[in-house]
């Protein structure tokens, strides 16, 4: 995992990405206890080409030059499968421009706020994302403010009052 | 009715460990949790494989 994470460095400090951070159940297991999860979500912001046009080609690019396998939607970085993923929305993007440095052992990198998570789980909306936000509301530490902050921007306070009723 | 009060007892020391585990476990460090993602990848990769699910267990070491 050191090694992954110190490949999405390496990715960002070349510039094959603007800036990067965990996001999905992998983030989420930074706040709360452990559970089954097989991927890595990885959420990125990319340079745009001369066209302004984002594309994750130049990721799967630099990965084939380094040696990192592919399966199906997965890079195979460093033994983990990674999936990189666009920050496509508002909220997205607010949480990977706040996102939190960490270290794992002795390499940082980054990962969602406890907040933008929980509110990528309501917008998301799936039943397992509700299920995943009763526990970790409990387990987690998190912000009040901030995440009322958030559920207001990001027109999220209705169905957040819905969900804890 | 006494039955019934001390099932509701046992019952609630049953799930305030449970949940103090789960905190436990919520407080140990990255590293440590992503460990226990990956023996749960170990124990579970049989199963879904048998069902025809293709996964990869985590190398993190």
């Amino acid at each position: 995992m050191r090694k992954t994470l110190e490949a999405l460095n390496a990715l960002e400090v070349e510039g094959v990405i603007r800036r990067y951070a965990i996001g999905g159940a992998a983030a989420a297991v930074f706040y709360m206890e452990p559970f089954l999860t097989y991927d890595l979500d990885v959420f990125v912001s990319l340079p745009a080409d001369q066209g302004g046009i984002v594309s994750l080609a130049p990721i799967y690019q630099a990965a084939r030059k380094l040696g990192f396998g592919e399966e199906g939607e997965h890079i195979i970085v460093e033994g983990v499968p990674v999936q990189f993923l666009p920050a496509y929305n508002a909220l997205l993007k607010e949480a990977l421009d706040q996102a939190r440095e960490i270290s794992y052992e002795v390499t940082v990198t980054r990962v969602f706020r406890p907040e933008h998570l929980m509110a990528i789980m309501l917008q998301t909306g799936r039943d397992k994302d509700r299920q995943r936000l009763e526990a970790f509301r409990r387990q987690a530490t998190w912000d009040a403010a901030y995440f009322d902050g958030i559920l207001i921007r990001h027109g999220l306070l209705e169905r957040w009052m819905e969900w804890i009723r | 009715m006494d039955g019934m009060d001390t099932l509701n007892d046992e019952l609630k020391r049953i799930l305030a460990a449970k949940e103090a585990r789960r905190l436990r476990l919520a407080a140990e460090s990255y590293p440590a949790k992503i460990r226990k993602v990956v023996r749960l990848q170990s124990m579970v990769a049989p199963i879904l494989r048998a069902r025809g699910r293709r996964v990869r267990v985590w190398s993190i070491e």
